[in-house]
């Protein structure tokens, strides 16, 4: 196992390099290039600014120049207001990844919560209604249900802000009390965590009932209360075993960035950062996040292989 | 069944437990969000403001791009010359850092500063400083994108072409030596002959000259500190400036917090203990922090007017200010079928400004067919236009059959370019009925985000294609030389006619005023009229929203663009309630 | 654990693997939610398609009736469910939403299906370099920055008049499953790997079975329980992420009226006309329902465990 594990941390790099490669080569076919403007700068702008950021040069220069600088932890500045790249993305990560953290405990607690409560009354009131709520959050784009959370609670009742991040945005400022206001946080965090928590409760209900169905736990039932409560403990232990294999997927796709909660709530956070980057043609700032991406995606893949063979003992990996 | 419940009642109490504490600890916070520099939050009673902006990307005056940049950068620095609007909504050039006029003597333009300025760091604020800026700007190392306003055909400075091309171009590049590059800097013709003395040597007179010596390009800049910090220098801390305000709070991509300047030398002082702009290019989101009250100056889209004009509290607070921009249709002159004339005059009097305004904007516009904007000399208006290319269905059509396809009969489907946005759907989806439902032709749409869209301009690969022009400064002449004279820069659609080029190079080179704005009415006259690659659509105005605490906001949509008001952004404060 | 399900007769040799679909096939039908969705999707399918032949159910041009007299209006008797802020009428945009979505989401998904069935199954019985190489290959696609691919054909492709590639719906099915593809690659190789080590596989094996026959008649059947599941999820997933498209600006291109694209446009109305959104968004809640109790009456039907 062990083998298996220092292979795949090694095939990563060549998956990075993959990815870097593409996505470089496919960033300059595409048309416009970051000082591209319909007023047009004139000629001599663009080649004092192309000769500035080495863009005059060669295609395949840049590229091994920039395969260099990664080598040496350099990304490069970003377009927009010569910024380190690197500064850049840590600081967008830091306030995604509060967002994400905080949305997928919401969405692991108050989903597998529901789905718990809906498998025990199976068939009953408090199971139509859970699968009621299930279903209606998961039916929404988070675009429209965020922004009905805005117009009800932020605007109507003034209950809650809803114009950036609620928490430190510099990793310096994590303890001071001033760069925390939880109030700006809950309109996000719920707009973000409503899908993925419909989604585990659902899958949460199923895996219950299915676990409720076997048969040490039909008898135990039988059996009396004590034991019913052991086997409950352990039936909801089963359970989670394939709902914790899509927290991986989840929490990777909450943590790498909901580019539209962080648009509508107007969060400084790295999917917001990189959308832009893409629209606007930074190029520095494209290849720094999506490396980036990259990492933490591959990471997130080896986690949850990991996982599957934790789960399912006939899966064996290291065997020729 | 109910006993289990128990163990998962706990749960469920567990969660909601969390949830609840959430809840509390967030409604904890009694104040309403402002971005928080040290310390505690500021009580109400402050002077303190929050504004809305697009994003910038420098605090460099020499390197930016964009209007936010520089309604940032105005607040920072200030030139020798600074532009007020006047009474009558019109724009002029005030001495500003700058004691008085320039003495003008032949080609040789002397500025004298005031006395006794200072930087924000109290450094002396001398002459020598804005030569340096002004070099900047033409340092082809820089890369300022606005080099060309010193150059030739606008400010006129010696040598600030050569020395900025000194490095030649992408198809023919030079390499200067070191001393061949100093010699070139040392050529353009920015002295400061003492602390207190410009001079300036131009190429020949401009009569605009104090309108230009008042944009960004030309503002000090201090050597030391860029040498010091390179591209940090901008940074809170580092950065020195002699405007109203210095910027003490920069987060990336959220907001920048600036703090009045004491070394601010002139009227009016800066009230507002604390301005904070926060970034946000969304104004559908800027929208709705106002509503929440964690904006008190916003623009809002569009599409919301209704929900504006409906609302009583927020009607009061909607400010519509005309900006220096015009939106057209723009039309390919090398399209074999653009380029006959009956067609244009078909496509343009097909076109009803009045209802498309309406329908598409919620009156927001200004229904143009002239080009100059309001609020600049020269100003036609639409009277000269309006019967010759306004809207008109019959002639359109009569128009249409001139140019022998009566009834749209072989007419070929055109395209039509737009950036993805709401507003451009609708107008695109809106001037698609009227064609189809006027002329019987069809338009194709096609939408594109907004680099490729530059991009096909630049190239020139489109046919018909919404475009305008944002003023650079409030003058005439902006609008017109450079994209309808030959060569122009902007000029994609290949207007090409003698007698355009004729009036714009006469325009260029006449030394009395009034001689020149004649000259530039009778071009754009003959642009109009001729539809020489452009068919006006209207002029656009800003829409705001301010807070009624907000005192002294003076709009002037033709030399401002990112926030009301924010040429004078030592205006703003805050009324008592 | 349970034992080992049985798999049908042995005739002629030939373990009869039909069995296991007859009988799903009869569980499904019992299922009164699945039978529910499914019997509302066909509905919504038939007057979706009707509208585009019979006018009176459509009762206005989705695009071309732009009545600048009544814009953004709410439900009324002449406009059932209002107008929008070109005076066009709801009903028949979202009729005809409801369609392109439609397509849209089961195009992406068959896209998706054959891409990730190639995929998975080469990896999991291609040997373990082919299953590294493969997966290697998975993960570079997932950490893709899809947006600037989409960018990318977009600009090249649209306004010229290709045929096939230049139809703008067929570009966006093959954005959306450039996308997803993933996932049910790694879902069909997860099956397969547990499946390959399975008795009635080896069996086979043991009987002589040629790969081919193992993977298609034995294999393939078994496996694609959960995928199937998987796949249907992914129809509203995927009207989802065009929608999400629409909101960055890269959805159907107008005047194309696809149900995400209805809600992104709507968006901007919101609070000037809730019903612009509100139409659009449930239509899209419908079919999101529909397809989910069809999911779980698949899911339920199909897993050999039920039994």
């Amino acid at each position: 196992m062990t083998g298996y594990i220092v292979r795949r941390i090694l095939w990563i790099i060549p998956v990075l390099w993959a990815v870097v490669t593409i996505t470089f080569f496919l960033m300059h076919a595409v048309p416009g290039g970051p000082f591209t403007q319909d007023q047009p700068l004139p000629e001599g702008v663009l080649d004092a600014l192309n000769r500035r950021y080495n863009l005059d040069e060669p295609l395949w220069k840049q590229y091994l120049l920039y395969l260099w600088n990664i080598l040496h932890g350099d990304l490069g500045l970003s377009f927009r207001g010569d910024r380190d790249v690197s500064e850049l993305i840590g600081q967008g990560f830091f306030v995604t990844a509060q967002l994400g953290l905080l949305a997928f405990f919401f969405a692991a607690i108050v989903g597998m919560a529901l789905g718990v409560i809906s498998a025990l009354n199976h068939n009953g009131p408090a199971d139509y209604a859970g699968v009621f709520f299930a279903t209606a959050g998961g039916s929404v784009p988070s675009f429209v249900l965020a922004t009905f959370l805005i117009i009800i609670f932020a605007i109507n009742l003034r209950w809650f802000d809803i114009l950036g991040w609620g928490g430190p945005i510099e990793w310096g400022d994590t303890f001071k009390a001033s760069a925390w206001d939880l109030n700006k946080m809950v309109l996000p965090v719920i707009s973000l965590g409503v899908l993925p928590a419909a989604y585990i409760a659902r899958v949460t209900r199923a895996s219950m009932l299915e676990v409720l169905n076997q048969d040490y736990v039909r008898t135990a039932r039988a059996k009396g209360l004590r034991e019913r409560m052991v086997v409950l403990r352990h039936a909801i232990k089963n359970a989670m075993i394939p709902v914790l294999t899509l927290m991986g997927p989840i929490f990777a796709t909450l943590v790498t960035g909901s580019f539209i909660i962080e648009n509508i709530f107007a969060i400084p956070g790295v999917g917001r950062a990189f959308v832009d980057a893409v629209l606007r043609r930074d190029y520095a700032m494209i290849m720094g996040s999506t490396l980036f991406f990259a990492a933490v995606v591959a990471v997130a893949n080896l986690i949850v292989d990991l996982l599957y063979a934790v789960v399912d003992p006939r899966i064996r990996y290291g065997r020729s | 069944m109910k006993r289990q419940l128990g163990r998962w009642r706990f749960l469920l109490l567990g969660a909601l437990a969390i949830l609840a504490i959430f809840a509390l600890a967030a409604c904890k916070e009694g104040y309403k969000g402002l971005a928080v520099s040290d310390g505690d939050p500021a009580p109400p009673e402050e002077q303190v403001l929050v504004v809305q902006s697009l994003e910038p990307e420098f605090f460099d005056p020499h390197r930016s791009n964009f209007e936010q940049d520089i309604a940032i950068e105005r607040m920072l620095f200030r030139g020798l010359y600074q532009l007020v609007a006047t009474e009558d909504g019109g724009v002029e050039a005030v001495p500003s850092m700058a004691e008085g006029e320039p003495e003008i003597d032949g080609n040789v333009y002397t500025v004298t500063l005031r006395d006794g300025l200072l930087w924000s760091d109290d450094v002396p604020l001398i002459a020598q400083h804005f030569v340096d800026g002004m070099l900047r700007s033409c340092d082809p190392e820089v890369a300022s994108p606005y080099q060309y306003l010193l150059g030739e055909g606008y400010l006129n400075i010696v040598g600030c072409d050569e020395y900025f091309y000194a490095f030649g171009t992408a198809a023919a590049p030079i390499t200067p030596t070191p001393e061949e590059l100093q010699a070139l800097r040392d050529a353009v013709g920015v002295k400061a002959l003492d602390d207190r003395t410009i001079e300036l040597t131009l190429t020949q007179p401009k009569i605009t000259f104090t309108t230009i010596m008042s944009l960004w390009a030309t503002f000090p800049a201090r050597l030391d500190i860029i040498q010091q910090f390179g591209e940090r220098w901008t940074d809170p801390g580092n950065i020195v400036g002699n405007g109203p305000y210095i910027l003490t709070e920069f987060v990336a991509k959220d907001h920048v917090t600036l703090e009045p300047n004491p070394n601010w030398p002139l009227e009016p002082t800066p009230l507002l203990q604390r301005l904070t702009i926060r970034f946000i290019d969304d104004f559908a989101v800027a929208f709705r922090a106002y509503q929440t009250g964690e904006l008190d100056i916003s623009q809002f889209p569009v599409s919301e007017i209704p929900t504006v004009e409906g609302d009583p509290t927020l009607s009061a607070e909607y400010l519509k200010v005309g900006a220096g921009r015009i939106d057209a249709i723009q039309m390919q002159l090398e399209d074999p079928t653009l380029a006959i004339f009956e067609v244009r005059l078909a496509l343009s009097r097909a076109i009803d400004r009045e209802l498309l305004n309406n329908v598409v904007s919620n009156d927001a516009h200004i229904p143009a067919v002239y080009e100059v904007v309001q609020g600049l000399s020269g100003h036609q208006g639409n009277a000269p236009f309006e019967d010759i290319v306004g809207y008109n269905p019959d002639a359109a059509k009569q128009a249409l059959a001139d140019a022998g396809f009566p009834n749209g009969e072989g007419f070929p489907t055109l395209t039509l370019t737009l950036r993805e946005d709401p507003e451009q759907k609708a107008l695109g989806e809106f001037l698609q009925k009227q064609w189809k439902d006027i002329l019987n032709i069809n338009v194709e749409l096609v939408f594109v985000d907004g680099r490729t869209r530059a991009q096909r301009f630049n190239t020139e690969d489109f046919q018909l294609f919404r475009g305008g022009w944002q003023l650079d400064y409030p003058d005439p002449e902006n609008v017109l030389i450079g994209r309808y004279d030959r060569p122009g820069a902007n000029n994609k659609y290949n207007c090409s006619d003698d007698e355009i080029d004729a009036k714009l190079l006469a325009a260029g080179r006449e030394t009395d005023n009034d001689a020149r704005i004649q000259l530039l009415q009778e071009a754009e006259t003959l642009v109009v009229t001729k539809l020489c690659g452009v068919a006006p659509l209207r002029q656009l105005a800003l829409l705001y929203l301010v807070k009624p605490k907000v005192g002294g906001v003076r709009p002037n949509g033709t030399i401002d663009a990112a926030m009301p008001g924010n040429w004078c952004a030592e205006c703003w404060y805050i009324e008592e309630q | 654990m349970k034992a080992e399900p049985q798999l049908g007769k042995l005739v002629d040799g030939e373990f009869l693997e039909r069995g296991l679909w007859s009988d799903a096939f009869r569980r499904l039908i019992r299922n009164r939610l699945a039978m529910a969705g499914l019997v509302v999707l066909v509905l919504v399918a038939i007057i979706a398609t009707a509208a585009s032949f019979i006018d009176p159910v459509e009762r206005y041009d989705p695009y071309r009736d732009q009545d600048y007299g009544h814009i953004q209006e709410g439900p009324s008797g002449s406009h059932f469910f209002g107008t929008d802020n070109l005076g066009r009428d709801n009903w028949s945009r979202v009729l005809e939403g409801v369609g392109i979505s439609l397509q849209i989401g089961i195009g992406t998904q068959i896209v998706v299906l054959v891409i990730g069935l190639t995929v998975g199954a080469t990896a999991a019985l291609g040997g373990r370099l082919g299953d590294n190489v493969l997966m290697r290959f998975t993960d570079v696609a997932y950490a893709f920055p899809d947006l600037l691919f989409i960018i990318l054909m977009r600009a090249v492709l649209s306004g010229r008049d290709w045929p096939i590639i230049g139809e703008p719906k067929l570009q966006i099915i093959f954005a959306i499953s450039f996308v997803s593809w993933t996932t049910i690659a790694r879902l069909v190789r997860g099956q397969m790997l547990s499946l390959k080590e399975r008795d009635f596989v080896l069996a086979a094996r043991a009987m002589g079975a040629t790969p081919a026959r193992i993977v298609f008649q034995h294999m393939l059947p078994n496996s694609l329980g959960p995928v199937v599941v998987a796949v249907i999820f992914g129809i509203p997933l995927a009207i989802f992420a065009e929608a999400a498209l629409g909101f960055i600006g890269f959805g159907l291109p107008p005047p194309t009226a696809s149900l995400g694209r209805l809600v992104s446009d709507g968006y901007n109305f919101i609070q000037v006309n809730t019903w612009v959104v509100v139409f659009p968004a449930a239509a899209i809640a419908l079919l999101m329902l529909c397809f989910t109790f069809l999911g779980d009456g698949l899911r339920d039907a199909l897993d050999p465990r039920f039994r």
